[in-house]
């Protein structure tokens, strides 16, 4: 007690209200190389600073610097947990500007990529935020799927993690024939893990008395950091770009958006596991609907020729080889192109000025503002609920630091 | 048209009203351009006139812009764009009529642009970036400093010349900044006394 020492410098450190610390880049519960200095005052934060950049890698300068084609490989290495909607958004992004519009079943193994990757990362989302609360169950559980998904991938594309499987115009490999198969088998089998999440977790007292009331972005607050996505439905906005501004096949598809209230952890948690339900029911009929038809555009400026033309016709070879050594060439123009990504609002604003570089590549990532509204939704909490908010809202470094 | 946007999508009506408003009552005196997805660009005729535009937008019943998406620039040095050597660029959105608008301003490298963040608290971080990548500084803005790069490093990468296998390590850390007013220890223990 304060009163009853003599020289109240005794207690300097017991009763300091400036103590700092600092969490991460390298903190096991810091998603990657995030860093967030807080000033405590005993366990309540008063105030915090994020320092971002450990990650840059100057993604955006080396879009500059490569053929629209070779840059593809980059996009994996923006949002690494979800890289198939990144390499969709941006082969989009590029159709946009060249005026291309991709065949119908192309759409559909778009579409279906799409939300088998927003499944993944909301596992990851959801399952790392549960580890760091101290529920390892549910990692184990959530984990086995989404290798599962990635055992789906590999047969898509030959890749797991970094995929690079869209290219400007199609995709690099048909899927497999077994793939109806195993999706269906994924659609049926892993709602059935979501209930036993759901079982432990929802109406868990522990679970909601660290998650209720943590974290709290307003309605207000998320629309003035211009935050998208789960983070911002979960705050009680009705915005969801697969069905407000819809592209590809989604306007066919039938799912719901769902929308939260009070923008808290808990909120968040249960967006992200009834979204992962709206992507089975949407998984579930790209399986029934998928088209047969040509995977590929019919348009020579980006059509990379069958492999096995390349090695028998010679105009071929020619014409494979200008794709890939000189790059495909996009008129000059400008279109900023965005995708309901699994954390928000991904997009991509390319100015071309012609030729086979962009001018300006640049890359608008979610995390971003989600990790500047942390700065301040931090604020009034304990260090344990900056873990449990930073997990809930996913923050991804490469796509934060680009 | 021939992209990757469903065809009669919705919110297309809302976007060929505004764009019809936009040339009508504010392009009798700036430019208006459109862009590979017919979406609106204007280029406002200075920073002042970039703000004031974006807030206007803001209040005006067709536009509805309630959402700032995004705040870039880009590098003009072939004057491909005007004399001027950067374009900075501010993408509205609408989250009720789900429609973008592009605000362009061009910035000699003498030139401010104005802040943003007094308007929406998400330009703080987006124009902090802008500067890092380009040295475009914002007037009014709470905390101009790098954000992606070290505070020692020199130049902004994503200008044209700046070459891009120039390396800069740096062998240690900075101290960190934590833009707060730090309490005083001795009035603290006082107040908890009184209590």
């Amino acid at each position: 007690m304060a009163a009853h020492v003599q020289d109240p410098h005794q207690l300097q450190d017991f009763y300091n209200p400036n103590v700092l610390i600092n969490l991460g880049p390298s903190h096991p519960a810091m998603h990657g190389t995030l860093r967030v200095m807080c000033r405590v005052n005993g366990e309540t934060i008063e105030d915090a600073n994020c320092e971002i950049g450990y990650l840059h890698r100057a993604i955006e300068k080396l879009g500059e610097e490569k053929t629209y084609h070779q840059w593809m490989v980059y996009t994996d290495r923006l949002n690494y947990c979800s890289a198939l909607n990144n390499n969709i958004a941006y082969a989009m992004a590029v159709e946009n500007i060249m005026n291309i519009s991709i065949t119908e079943r192309c759409m559909w193994i778009r579409v279906m990529c799409m939300e088998l990757s927003r499944i993944i990362d909301h596992i990851i989302c959801v399952a790392i935020n549960a580890l760091d609360l101290g529920a390892m169950t549910v990692f184990w559980l959530l984990y086995h799927w989404r290798e599962e998904a990635y055992t789906m991938i590999e047969s898509m594309c030959g890749m797991r993690l970094t995929t690079t499987y869209a290219r400007i115009g199609g995709m690099s490999y048909d899927i497999p024939d077994n793939l109806r198969e195993r999706l269906w088998k994924f659609c049926e089998d892993f709602p059935r893990a979501l209930d036993e999440v759901e079982g432990l977790l929802t109406s868990n007292r522990i679970w909601i008395d660290r998650t209720k009331g943590v974290g709290v972005i307003s309605k207000e607050d998320a629309l003035k950091f211009s935050i998208t996505g789960p983070c911002l439905r979960a705050s009680g906005v009705d915005h969801d770009l697969r069905r407000d501004r819809p592209y590809y096949v989604y306007p066919e598809l039938d799912f719901d958006v769902v929308v939260g209230s009070n923008g808290d952890v808990y909120d968040r948690y249960l967006i992200r596991l009834e979204e992962m339900r709206q992507s089975i029911r949407i998984l579930k009929q790209c399986n029934d609907r998928m088209p047969e038809g040509p995977l590929w555009v019919d348009d020579k400026r980006v059509q990379i020729p069958e492999k096995i033309d390349v090695y028998t016709k010679m105009e071929v070879l020619i014409h494979h080889f200008k794709i890939f050594m000189e790059g495909i060439d996009v008129p000059k123009g400008e279109a900023f192109t965005c995708v309901e990504g699994p954390n928000g609002e991904l997009g991509f604003y390319i100015v071309s000025r012609g030729g086979p570089k962009a001018w300006r590549m640049r890359v608008k990532s979610p995390s971003f503002m989600l990790f500047q509204s942390f700065e301040a939704s931090v604020k009034g909490g304990k260090i344990p609920d900056a873990v449990a908010h930073l997990g809930s809202v996913n923050i991804i470094a490469g796509e934060l630091d680009r | 048209m021939t992209t990757s946007i469903a065809p009669k999508a919705p919110y297309l009506a809302a976007q060929e009203n505004l764009s019809k408003r936009l040339v009508e009552k504010y392009g009798t005196d700036r430019k208006v351009e459109f862009d590979k997805l017919n979406e609106p660009i204007i280029w406002a005729k200075s920073p002042e006139d970039a703000k004031v535009l974006f807030k206007s937008f803001m209040v005006d019943d067709v536009f509805k812009m309630d959402f700032l998406s995004d705040i870039t620039a880009y590098d003009n040095k072939d004057h491909e764009d005007g004399n001027k050597r950067f374009v900075v660029v501010y993408q509205q959105y609408s989250t009720t009529l789900h429609v973008r608008v592009r605000i362009k301003c061009l910035l000699d490298e003498n030139e401010e642009a104005l802040t943003l963040s007094d308007v929406f608290k998400g330009a703080n971080w987006l124009e902090r970036e802008v500067f890092d990548m380009f040295g475009i500084t914002f007037k009014g803005h709470p905390n101009m400093r790098r954000i992606l790069m070290d505070e020692r490093f020199t130049g902004h990468p994503l200008r044209k010349e700046y070459p891009i296998k120039q390396r800069e390590p740096f062998k240690d850390n900075i101290a960190f900044h934590l833009g707060a007013n730090p309490k005083s220890i001795d009035t603290h223990i006082l107040e908890g006394e009184e209590n």
